[in-house]
């Protein structure tokens, strides 16, 4: 990439849009660039200026921030008023929303789709326009906002993040449960999942050295303390890697599965291939080659699973199992409807 | 007789059999209107599809005739989503009832549109299961219906709205293609949008949804449920304030107001509620059972602090179902009070509650309306209610312009028109309440991806171009409406 733009509001954004600079990459910290695409000779175009805290509203549990926020900051700020955004992920708030790469992070945990209630946002052409509310309930009009989750910056970059907050628990311990092989892991990994009141956070890592069942609880002390003893969980560090890395010449694939299918999923890849999985279903796994990804990518279907290289050579990224025809075609048209020009990349 | 048809009734005859083709006059007076009973208007026929294939086959045959439809499931909306026009074919799901798949490991049910939401609970309930999104009309309204429109009700506080609980659909297209988005295992490959989530609202705009998967949710191991009622509103309102801030995450937390308190102990719905009382609160804890004493001695504090009259804890199911009951009931003890109910669908910020019902009541006044309030407190979804005459023209222009006062109060409080029932019909002419040009045609141009041609629910959600005039003509439409299609 060329050349880089630094805008510090929306209407210096929407400005830079309209002065037509050629195609476009957006960036919010630059954490998840290296799982986008390649974007040779797009200008590079940073929301980091746009990083305020617009509004926080504490006894509403609502807040509006630039999607340029670093998490960190937003972070701090919640725990002054025992507040938390529920999500896995570091970054800028933007991109935490337009990668989606962890989604829940526990079975019917929330998704960034639940906890984005409204944006303002820009389309390549330059119009600024809003979508969804700043209050924790509003189905008035079409949901674009919704669009953004997972959207990796191709439909419209947003600017300001309407977000549901929500209480910190009043206690909360990490666990971590080591020396399991991956269908002991599973089976606690799916016992986990499948309790009334699931983990918090829940993650699966698995390879040739054994497997790891890793989470967080959280309510009332009563509870923590007799969820860990039922299950036989020791406290343990807090997850803080939620990916995988790829070492060249491999590759990170990421995808969804339904959990009961992981067993499945596992036995799909050679033997030791490093797995991750999360509560609400989302998986990586790096393989040691494109060859090896092309082989598994073949095969998910078959347990109706679906993933894309997320790391490996440019060229490779965003590959993956085909898409339902329909699914595929009504993606193509709202990159047609929202940036005809294909600014965006 | 399939001679005297005329040539479309004739072909969606061929296809799916008399019975299921209704288009005599008299027979289509059941579609006329949704629970939004002040718009009115009798479809050009209704088809009855049994499956995916019937609903694509008869979508192909109106796309082919240029011919608009619209999907309806009980038609229990309240904002006159699934009310079609006179020149439009109601494609009715109603008889697409089956549960295809459950999976009590995964947590997953898939459902045909035409599910009841509270079938599908009762489904699972053996397997310590249920289906969170509760809408007050749970006994009758459909999983086909609450998908198209978001739907809410009480325990959305903790659970969410619909969209929270969808992984994905089958789509039936405008011009009867299918797709598929989203499955069992998430509404979003990595490498697709998310396309269930802004599906999920679109008031059956986008295309039809013939399979829906959702998420089930565990059932708690305990449940409690509290009322307590209290001699002012303003003390309810804070009694909510003050436990949402101490961290509490209660299943549900309602308020019912006097009006509706005296109209629901006046009906079958008679719960026992207090009618001195100014307002009732009703808290449901479903936690842990290990918290359970906890978090009801700490709830029970909030209503001391606030002064509660009397505080009635429900210790058994029949105790819990008749606290409900007065609650689930109270839209339809309404019914005592004149012979049709606007049901309004206002959201602010919780915080803003008390302000905002002192309005409401101020715009009642202007209006000389009959007004009862019961609501989401947890939400700040308030759902003001005006009990009218519809066959009082004055009346009912009078009912629609505080309506339009009352939503305009809650977006300028911060809020939206909408926190459950949708646009539909209703309030077309108060999204430019919320949205400006660019917003409603970045929305155009997303509904224009699932319907280029317009013709899946023509009219709803966004205004016309141009329409903002339309604003001030509202009751006069409502009164044009009235007078082309009388009031039985």
């Amino acid at each position: 990439m060329t050349t880089a733009l630094h805008p510090r509001t929306t209407t210096e954004l929407a400005e830079l849009l309209r002065s037509r600079p050629g195609r476009v990459r957006l960036h919010g910290t630059g954490t998840r660039q290296a799982r986008l695409p390649a974007a040779d000779g797009a200008v590079a175009l940073h929301l980091a200026g746009l990083d305020a805290i617009e509004r926080l509203d504490a006894p509403d549990q609502t807040c509006s921030v630039g999607a340029g926020l670093s998490r960190d900051v937003l972070d701090a700020e919640l725990l002054r008023h025992r507040l938390e955004l529920p999500l896995a992920g570091a970054g800028s708030i933007g991109g935490l929303f337009a990668s989606d790469d962890v989604g829940a992070v526990t079975a019917g945990g929330p998704a960034p789709r639940t906890l984005l209630l409204g944006m303002e946002a820009v389309l390549a052409d330059g119009t600024v326009f809003r979508s969804g509310a700043r209050v924790v309930k509003s189905v008035a009009g079409f949901d674009v906002h919704k669009l953004l989750v997972g959207s990796r910056g191709r439909l419209f970059a947003a600017t300001t993040l309407h977000l549901r907050l929500r209480p910190r628990p009043r206690a909360s311990v990490w666990f971590r449960r080591e020396g399991l092989d991956a269908s002991q892991a599973l089976r606690l990994f799916l016992a986990l999942r499948a309790l009334a009141v699931p983990p918090m956070a829940l993650h699966l890592h698995s390879d040739a050295t054994g497997a790891v069942v890793a989470g967080r609880i959280a309510g009332r002390a009563a509870f923590v303390a007799s969820t860990l003893r039922a299950h036989g969980l020791a406290e343990g560090p807090p997850v803080t890697e939620l990916h995988l890395r790829a070492t060249a010449p491999g590759e990170v694939l990421t995808g969804i599965v339904v959990p009961s299918r992981a067993v499945e999923l596992f036995g799909l890849a050679p033997a030791g291939t490093p797995f991750l999985l999360h509560g609400g279903g989302r998986f990586e796994c790096a393989l040691d080659s494109a060859a090896a990804t092309d082989m598994l990518l073949q095969h998910l279907p078959t347990i109706s699973a679906h993933a894309a290289v997320a790391e490996g050579a440019p060229a490779r990224r965003g590959f993956g199992t085909p898409l339902d025809p329909g699914q595929q075609q009504l993606c193509n048209r709202l990159e047609q409807a929202l940036d005809p020009h294909g600014i965006l990349v | 007789m399939l001679a005297a048809m005329p040539p479309l009734e004739q072909a969606l005859t061929a296809l799916l059999g008399s019975p299921r083709v209704i288009s005599s006059r008299d027979a289509l007076l059941a579609w006329e209107c949704d629970g939004f009973t002040i718009h009115r208007s009798r479809p050009r026929a209704v088809v009855l599809p049994e499956s995916t294939a019937e609903v694509a086959a008869v979508v192909r045959l109106l796309h082919a005739a240029k011919v608009p439809f619209v999907p309806r499931g009980a038609g229990t909306c309240l904002s006159g989503g699934p009310t079609a026009g006179a020149e439009a074919v109601v494609i009715d799901l109603a008889r697409m009832r089956k549960v295809l798949q459950i999976s009590t490991e995964d947590l997953y049910a898939i459902v045909q549109p035409g599910v009841v939401n509270l079938d599908l609970t009762t489904a699972v309930h053996g397997f310590g299961l249920h289906y969170a999104p509760d809408p007050s009309s749970q006994s009758v309204c459909t999983i086909g219906g609450n998908f198209a429109e978001n739907s809410g009700g009480p325990h959305c506080f903790k659970y969410g709205m619909t969209t929270d609980h969808v992984l994905g659909a089958l789509i039936v297209l405008p011009d009867g293609t299918l797709a598929r988005i989203g499955d069992a295992a998430g509404p979003r490959p990595p490498h697709a949008y998310d396309l269930p989530g802004v599906f999920c609202g679109s008031e059956g705009t986008f295309g039809i949804a013939t399979e829906i998967t959702v998420r089930l949710c565990r059932d708690q191991q305990a449940i409690r449920t509290l009322l307590g009622s209290f001699s002012t509103m303003s003390a309810a309102c804070r009694t909510v304030g003050d436990i949402v801030g101490a961290g509490l995450v209660p299943a549900a937390l309602e308020i019912l107001d006097q009006a509706t308190i005296r109209a629901v102990e006046a009906s079958v719905y008679r719960a026992g509620y207090p009618e001195d009382a100014a307002a009732v609160l009703l808290v449901e804890l479903d936690v842990p059972v290990e918290v359970l004493a906890e978090e009801v001695d700490e709830v029970r504090g909030f209503f001391r602090q606030h002064g509660a009259l009397r505080i009635e804890e429900a210790e058994t199911p029949a105790d819990r179902k008749r606290l409900w009951k007065g609650r689930k009931g109270a839209f339809g003890a309404m019914g005592r009070l004149n012979t049709d109910l606007y049901v309004l669908d206002g959201v602010v910020p919780r915080t803003q509650l008390e302000n905002a019902l002192d309005g409401i009541a101020a715009i009642g006044r202007k209006h000389g309306v009959l007004l009862t309030n019961v609501f989401h407190a947890g939400d700040g979804n308030l759902h003001p209610n005006i009990s009218f005459d519809g066959r009082d023209a004055a009346m009912t222009a009078r009912t629609v312009a505080a309506g339009r006062e009352i939503l305009q109060l809650c977006v300028d409080l911060g809020g939206s028109i909408s926190g459950e029932h949708g646009i539909g019909s209703e309030k077309l002419d108060h999204v430019a309440m919320m949205y400006g040009p660019a917003d409603l045609e970045v929305m155009a141009r997303v509904r224009a991806v699932w319907n280029p041609d317009g013709r899946c629910n023509p009219g709803k959600v966004l205004p016309q171009r141009g329409a903002c005039a339309e604003v001030a003509k509202w009751p006069q439409m409502i009164a044009r409406v009235l007078d082309a299609e009388p009031h039985a």
